[in-house]
């Protein structure tokens, strides 16, 4: 899937034997957005012309020369990846330390605002804690949120106490939706003003 | 049973694609929508005053609305596509299906003016249909808190036909998919489907074709 990190558009894809990858979203062959292609087996393809590359991100295949063993030198830059808990986090550069661990959270929903994160905050009534966590102070013991902010936009995560009944988890979604509303109104204030 | 068709209508897709996942044969006319705009014709005007297309002719039946052939289909081949009956689902598949119309209005008149030109106000078509967009995410998310992965069941209906197509294709009309992963999810469950066939701009799914395996030198 597309997802979006600081250095760039990333695909985001996870190999047969479960393995989350993060490759820079451009085959490198004709620039098409590996996003756009398809995962079999441990390797990524491009829709266009079918090269796939592997989790470190060299070149394994390129169809159109089945006998060729692709160089070293074609590759697609990836960045280090470490799971916990529901939550994929992307390194940017050499990890410095390992990401928090959010003891009784599950990840519910990822949303895209149309807001900066000041104004995802504002809507929210809080700010973010040393961890990066936003509890809404409406809703404190509803959600928890998880800001990346994302060029003029912010995309949210959406965490839950990981016991929430499936009733409280859809009312959870609802509850951020209604976040979101409020966040792109506040900024849309703010750019009138 | 005859559809009055056109390649690059997603109207016309949903009812072609209907008909392929559930095994029913079309005798396919096809119609010059653009650039003969052969369904404001006397002939096509004929069976269906509205001027629009698809049309579904069998026997002295005319169906003008692709949400109406989607339920005939079913009803006449497998009514399972129809739902279960249980009064939730029947009201989720109405909603769907009523919301499709807010789809095409949005997404298909985007789409329409970035590629046929047709006049609209874009900036307003496209706010639209990324605000059905985010509804259509916010269903599949609680459907799948629910534990199903279709729009009113865990398994497809007519609603998820007659919403995929439009969505799919929003791209078309300068509208990215990308901040809706329960869509990408449902897409790929419907782009999996057993008999799925495509149309111009919506692919099945590569990785469920083997893998082609080209003998060295055989080209």
């Amino acid at each position: 899937m597309p997802a979006r990190i600081p250095a760039g558009p990333i695909a985001l894809w996870r190999s047969q034997a479960g393995h989350a990858v993060a490759s820079a979203d451009r085959c490198p062959h004709r620039g098409m957005r590996l996003s756009h292609g398809f995962v079999r087996g441990e390797a990524l393809s491009c829709i266009y012309h079918g090269w796939s590359y592997g989790k470190t991100g060299n070149c394994l295949r390129i169809p159109a020369h089945p006998s060729l063993t692709p160089p070293e030198t074609i590759r697609v830059a990836t960045h280090d990846v470490e799971e916990s808990d529901g939550i994929i986090w992307i390194a940017l550069g050499q990890p410095a330390a390992r990401p928090p661990r959010f003891e009784g959270l599950v990840p519910l929903r990822s949303l895209t605002v149309n807001a900066n994160v000041a104004a995802v905050e504002a809507a929210a009534g809080a700010k973010a804690d040393p961890e990066g966590l936003v509890s809404p102070s409406q809703h404190p013991q509803e959600i928890r949120l998880l800001l990346a902010p994302q060029d003029d936009q912010t995309l949210i995560h959406v965490l839950l106490d990981d016991k929430s009944s499936p009733s409280r988890r859809i009312a959870a979604s609802r509850t951020a939706e209604s976040l979101r509303r409020m966040a792109e109104d506040l900024q849309a204030k703010v750019q009138a003003s | 049973m005859k559809l009055y068709d056109y390649v690059l209508s997603p109207s016309c897709y949903k009812v072609r694609l209907m008909a392929a996942l559930i095994g029913v044969k079309l005798e396919i006319r096809p119609v010059d929508f653009h650039p003969g705009a052969e369904h404001l014709g006397p002939e096509l005007m004929a069976l269906n005053p509205a001027g629009s297309i698809p049309i579904l002719e069998d026997g002295d039946l005319i169906l003008t609305e692709s949400t109406a052939m989607l339920a005939y289909l079913a009803a006449k081949a497998a009514p399972e596509w129809l739902g279960s009956g249980a009064p939730e689902e029947t009201a989720r598949i109405q909603q769907w299906l009523s919301f499709s119309h807010r789809l095409t209005a949005s997404l298909g008149g985007a789409r329409l003016h970035e590629m046929l030109l047709r006049p609209g106000d874009i900036a307003a078509l496209q706010a639209q249909g990324i605000a059905a967009l985010r509804e259509l995410e916010a269903g599949l998310v609680e459907q799948g808190l629910r534990g199903m992965r279709f729009l009113a069941s865990d398994r497809p209906t007519i609603a998820d036909i007659a919403c995929f197509p439009y969505v799919a294709l929003a791209p078309d009309g300068g509208i990215l998919l990308d901040p809706y992963p329960a869509i990408r999810l449902w897409s790929r469950a419907i782009r999996g489907l057993d008999d799925f066939i495509e149309m111009p701009g919506i692919h099945r799914l590569h990785e469920l074709n083997p893998e082609p395996q080209i003998e060295p030198g055989a080209a």
